[in-house]
């Protein structure tokens, strides 16, 4: 092993080894006092963010270029291990109250984190299937962690089946693409594609790289692939939701930027029309769908397919030279904000929620304006920033993908974006408006690290909009290399 | 025997007939190891393809990415049955379709 | 035709047919069955396709272990052995036509893709397949990474295994 294999692997290193020991030190705390769990696995979590924060600036590549570190993974795995410390936080409180408390959630979530991570620095077909699983699989197994209730064991076993499902296409996919080059590295594929000899097995590329966006989407939840969603997104325990929806998106995300803007931009021409239906249905369905939800947990779900396709939208224009390292900047940016603002409106649900899933309704909202002044603006803020209005991050975010994608020359996409923000207001600002204006008494859980998370992501969604946009143009340069 | 006098099309034509079927089994059947047992057809009818890709084009070691599709079919086995199982016990039933304490 | 080929559509059959039967089959038992009889062939294939080692995995992994899994699966979750009742969904048919319309796409591709009809090369005489293999696992500039990150796999695989199976008693 080399110094530069060293250097590359190191974050994830740290947060394996960590995460093993932790299985290890869990035996020896007793119940009841899980919480050194918790305290543990944030510290793990904390120590490989500053690994990666040390590391950051820094470019390498390790083994046989399999794997990366440059400035698009650093970024990622910050996010990464941020919506890991604040899953930590949220399910502290919710797993004592809901008599959930055991060692494995952590250990659990630091595999899951790996993945995710391993994903954001993978440059190899093989090692991007292997992160798919282990970021997937521990999953499976925290949406049903609240067995033997039914509700989360069937949202795991549906979990599940459709990520085995969408598992089998990367799998395939990865074979017809391996078929055309003979390759599985990104680097290698550049190089073949760029040499020009593939004649017609450019067919069979094509077919394998659609075959792998369908599995990616199934995992980033994108339409016509979105069915598991809102069953899923309900049965799970929400800490497990809320991270979910932040760190399994941004990691399918992440693979399908790093395949695709890195490897296949001379596939566009055949891509983007597929990617242009994908963004609009998904933005589309989702927004229209979730009007008629009356549970918030389905609502954030729907809104969460919604989101997908905005970033989609983004990711639309990526084979065009010009506004390639936009579109992945947007992207990332867009997935900042999505990130921040679902883990708060996700903290606020989790502080109304009461056993067996009960207070979840949007109606259980009424009168939290009144009861609970600060929980009531916080949400406000995260239903701002969802529909994309001032004076919060999801307005900055969705004002640089419509950039993008009018700059790429899809107009009527940015249209159909614009619109369905607008059908999107209806029901987000509908939950400030029953807040606010109807009668009812809310019980709201005051714990601790609850509130704080809550706290801290409705100040970063109005903060974090004066970000320099250079941030991400860093970050968006390193997959472009 | 003589090997390699086979052509790389017909494998091909076989794993593709093979992972349809395999992906018709999880859009048709409602039983949810049935389901899974699709599933595991799709990720053979993609490994007989690398294998015979990896054979035409002599990359020797490309075969490792088969014995990596196993191992994690294997690892995703351990847990889904477990849920099945689990599921099972809890409802009598691992019809996909009867799933209805969550409703769309 | 050479023996070769006679062995190569009988497997051939023996897994479509076998594919088949997973799929059409109303009884789980049989199902899991003619899985094995499935896996069995694809390690026939492998075996033809010189990728011996494979073959023995196939044989040790997939039928020696998953295979029989879903064979305990299926007798934990079935009283009895026969299936009542309506096993398909009602709008089969648009799944099934839409399948056919995919192998008809996947096979007009595969007739597309150049030098498919050409016979591979032989291999070199005495390739140590194993060595090489072996080799190449634990060779970081090879594949030590993807070895490692499976192995984690499997633990984090058998953690989770062992929490959901756990009879969900208040300890």
């Amino acid at each position: 092993m080399t110094q530069s294999d060293l250097i590359t692997i190191l974050p994830l290193l740290a947060l394996v080894v960590w995460a093993c020991a932790l299985l290890l030190v869990d035996l020896f705390i007793p119940k009841g006092r899980k919480g050194w769990t918790a305290l543990l696995a944030a510290a793990g979590l904390a120590l490989t963010m500053g690994l990666t924060l040390a590391q950051a600036g820094r470019e390498a590549s390790g083994f046989g270029g399999m794997l990366r570190l440059d400035g698009f993974s650093t970024f990622l795995n910050v996010l990464f291990l941020g919506s890991g410390l604040l899953g930590v936080a949220v399910a502290y409180g919710y797993l004592k109250r809901m008599d959930l408390e055991r060692g494995e959630f952590y250990s659990l979530l630091l595999f899951s984190i790996t993945g995710m991570m391993l994903m954001a620095q993978a440059a190899d077909l093989i090692v991007i299937f292997l992160a798919l699983e282990l970021l997937s699989i521990p999953l499976y197994v925290l949406a049903a962690f609240a067995r033997p209730r039914a509700d989360s064991e069937e949202a795991g076993l549906k979990y599940f089946l459709l990520g085995a499902f969408s598992t089998g296409f990367v799998v395939y996919g990865i074979t017809l693409v391996f078929g055309a080059t003979g390759t599985t590295s990104l680097a290698k594929i550049v190089e073949v594609l760029a040499a020009g000899s593939l004649g017609t097995g450019s067919l069979l590329l094509t077919i394998g790289a659609a075959l792998i966006l369908v599995g990616f989407s199934f995992k980033v939840a994108a339409v016509p692939f979105h069915m598991w969603t809102p069953d899923v997104y309900q049965g799970a325990p929400t800490p497990v939701t809320a991270f979910m929806s932040v760190g399994a998106k941004a990691a399918g995300f992440a693979a399908l930027m790093r395949i695709f803007v890195m490897a296949f931009p001379s596939l566009s021409a055949d891509l983007t029309p597929v990617l242009w239906a994908l963004a609009a249905l998904t933005m589309f369905i989702g927004n229209i769908i979730a009007i008629s939800q009356t549970n918030i947990k389905r609502m954030l779900a729907y809104s969460s397919i919604a989101h997908a396709g905005y970033i989609l939208m983004a990711l639309v224009a990526y084979g065009n030279p010009a506004v390639a390292a936009d579109s992945v900047a947007s992207a990332l940016f867009y997935l900042v904000a999505y990130a921040v603002t679902s883990f708060g409106a996700w903290s606020v649900v989790m502080s109304l929620e009461k056993p067996d899933a009960k207070g979840l309704e949007i109606n259980d909202f009424a009168g939290l304006g009144r009861r609970n002044p600060l929980l009531a603006a916080a949400m406000t803020i995260f239903m701002l920033s969802f529909t994309g209005m001032p004076p919060t991050l999801g307005l900055v975010g969705k004002f640089f993908l419509f950039r993008t994608a009018i700059e790429g020359g899809f107009i009527g996409l940015a249209i159909i974006g614009v619109l369905t923000s607008l059908i999107s207001a209806y029901y987000y600002l509908r939950v400030v408006v029953t807040m606010y204006m109807r009668e009812g008494e809310p019980q709201a859980e005051g714990e601790y690290w609850l509130t704080f998370t809550t706290v801290v992501t409705a100040l970063a969604t109005v903060v974090l909009q004066f970000l320099p946009a250079a941030l991400f143009a860093l970050a968006a340069g390193a997959v472009l290399k | 025997m003589n090997f390699g006098s086979i052509p790389l099309t017909y494998y091909l034509v076989l794993s593709a007939a093979l992972f349809t079927m395999g992906a018709l089994g999880v859009l048709i059947r409602r039983n949810a190891l049935i389901i899974f047992m699709s599933v595991e057809l799709m990720l053979n009818a993609a490994n007989l393809a690398f294998v015979a890709f990896a054979r035409q084009y002599g990359v020797f070691t490309g075969q490792l990415f088969v014995f990596f599709v196993m191992t994690v079919a294997a690892a995703e086995v351990a847990v889904g049955l477990a849920l099945i199982v689990a599921i099972f016990r809890t409802k009598h039933s691992i019809d996909v379709d009867q799933m209805s304490s969550l409703k769309g | 035709m050479t023996a070769e080929q006679i062995l190569f559509l009988l497997t051939g059959a023996l897994i479509l047919g076998s594919a088949l039967m997973v799929v059409a089959t109303r009884k789980l038992l049989h199902a899991a069955l003619w899985l094995v009889a499935a896996l069995f062939g694809v390690a026939i294939l492998y075996a033809i396709l010189q990728a011996s080692f494979l073959a023995v995995v196939q044989v040790v992994v997939y039928i020696g272990a998953i295979a029989i899994l879903f064979i305990f699966a299926v007798m934990l979750t079935r009283r009895e052995m026969r299936d009542q009742g309506q096993q398909t969904r009602t709008n089969w048919w648009i799944a099934a036509l839409l399948g056919l319309l995919i192998l008809a796409g996947l096979v007009f591709l595969i007739l597309a893709v150049p030098g498919a009809d050409r016979l591979p090369a032989a291999l070199p005489e005495g390739l140590d397949t194993v060595r090489a293999l072996g080799n190449a696992l634990v060779s970081p500039e090879a594949y030590v990474l993807p070895f490692e990150v499976a192995s984690v796999l499997l633990l984090a695989a058998l953690v989770g295994a062992v929490y959901i199976a756990s009879v969900g008693k208040k300890d």
